[in-house]
């Protein structure tokens, strides 16, 4: 315990990064993955493709393969522009497992997009069609109030999973919570105090994320009045 | 401008194969291991006992809701000093069975819930007991539905075997992961790691398919 009380700045350190690393590739990824099912699900072939492509070979590929492959391919690209002098947002392995896990959840995403728009009945898009609303038009007020209501268990399971991968970050030697962890216990030799309280912590946010995710799908009309 | 050189490749391939052969060691032994448990977690949820309930509610939430890698790290550095040695290759096939275990049972309960409640009247009044019941009547029934879920659980288990490398377990991944690093052959490396894992998980995916279609029962479809 001693040694966790005395080394605690450096896990809130780590649990900061982990945190701000979950909540921007989540944000990045949904906009990522948006995009991309809409691609999927429209009917211009060449957008199809390429985005059933990008899709399917992410999704079958492990994602630390894909954290270490853009973190040996991009960094000397990201090394050369070096935009944010920040100590956090300047590594290179931030800006990779960044890249790496909005790319690879946006595939993720892009399915449950799609399914979700896949499941809006025809008979809606149809009875849209005829009362004269344009495309955006029948997004807006048909298919996404009703998709978004369908999608969202599934993309609060897919934001948990990713903040449980930011964990494979540390690959990559970036210093997130469960590598400051790992950093403490290799010099204080703590393994059981720290490795159960960072899965404690890891519990914590991920099942709070669970029961509020369960709380909104029993109240689905509480996401609109939020905004979505 | 970058030569392609798959010689390096080609050079690393007993690696490769030895790797390959302990991933597909690994995956295989834990999706049996992960099957046998997520049915018998689902077995326990069925029947009417809160305390089995109650535990494996907390054993399937707990596994979903931590990252497989600090199970992996709880299993490989923590049980020793419980007296539970394991060599490297073990740690990470009981860390994978147990996460995906409880993917598995999760699973295998939504196929579960859809099975109507008649059914079951119907064997218990015929006088079968809930051992019974579980595996002649609604089990069967269950997992025909939820067999695309379960053939992605599977996909996931073998692209989640690539994380036995933190506990420095030569699998394939490991073994890429060094090629590119030392060699700097870092396309030809991943692009290789790539195709063997997408042949994997086509392979279960295609399994998946053939066995959908083998065991559809007609009439019997699921309402979406």
């Amino acid at each position: 315990m001693h040694d966790i009380i005395l080394n605690s700045e450096m896990l809130f350190k780590g649990l900061r990064i982990t945190i701000i690393l979950g909540l921007l590739s989540g944000i990045t990824s949904m906009i990522l993955g948006c995009i991309l099912g809409l691609a999927r699900y429209s009917k211009i072939l060449p957008l199809k493709i390429i985005s059933a492509i990008f899709i399917e070979t992410t999704r079958s590929i492990p994602l630390v393969l894909y954290i270490v492959f853009i973190y040996l391919t991009c960094s000397p690209i990201l090394a050369s522009i070096n935009i944010f002098r920040d100590d956090i947002f300047g590594s290179l392995e931030f800006q990779s497992a960044y890249i790496a896990l909005s790319l690879f959840t946006s595939a993720y995403i892009a399915e449950i997009v799609r399914s979700g728009l896949k499941s809006v009945e025809a008979n809606h898009i149809q009875a849209a069609k005829a009362l004269g609303l344009n495309v955006f038009q029948r997004l807006q007020y048909i298919i996404l109030p009703c998709a978004i209501s369908r999608m969202m268990p599934a993309l609060v399971s897919q934001f948990i999973s990713l903040l449980k991968d930011t964990s494979l970050a540390s690959i990559i030697g970036l210093i997130e919570f469960t590598r400051s962890g790992e950093l403490i216990y290799e010099r204080t030799f703590r393994e059981t105090e720290i490795l159960i309280l960072i899965a404690l912590v890891y519990f914590v946010i991920c099942y709070g994320m669970s029961l509020i995710s369960q709380r909104l799908e029993k109240r689905p009309f509480a996401l609109i009045r939020l905004g979505f | 401008m970058y030569n392609v050189d798959f010689s390096v490749v080609l050079q690393a391939k007993e690696l490769l194969l030895q790797g390959l052969m302990i991933t597909l060691k690994v995956s295989l032994m834990s999706s049996i291991l992960a099957f046998v448990l997520g049915v018998f977690v689902t077995y326990l949820r069925d029947l009417p006992n809160n305390f089995y309930k109650i535990i494996t509610n907390i054993y399937v939430e707990v596994a979903r809701n931590v990252p497989l890698l600090i199970q992996l790290y709880l299993i490989y550095k923590v049980y020793p000093h419980f007296g539970l040695t394991f060599s490297p290759i073990n740690c990470g096939i009981i860390a994978l069975s147990l996460y995906t275990g409880a993917y598995i049972s999760e699973v295998l309960r939504s196929g579960m819930n859809s099975i109507v409640m008649q059914q079951k009247q119907a064997a218990y009044a015929l006088g079968l007991n809930y051992f019974q019941t579980f595996f002649m009547i609604t089990f069967p029934q269950a997992i025909r539905i939820v067999i695309p879920a379960l053939g992605s659980q599977f996909i996931n288990l073998i692209k989640n075997s690539s994380l036995v490398s933190f506990i420095a377990v030569v699998d394939v991944f490991y073994v890429i992961y060094k090629g590119a690093a030392d060699d700097f052959r870092i396309y030809e490396f991943f692009l290789v790691g790539a195709l063997i894992y997408m042949i994997l998980s086509g392979f279960v995916a295609l399994i998946t398919n053939i066995l959908e279609k083998k065991l559809k029962v007609y009439g019997r479809e699921v309402r979406v």
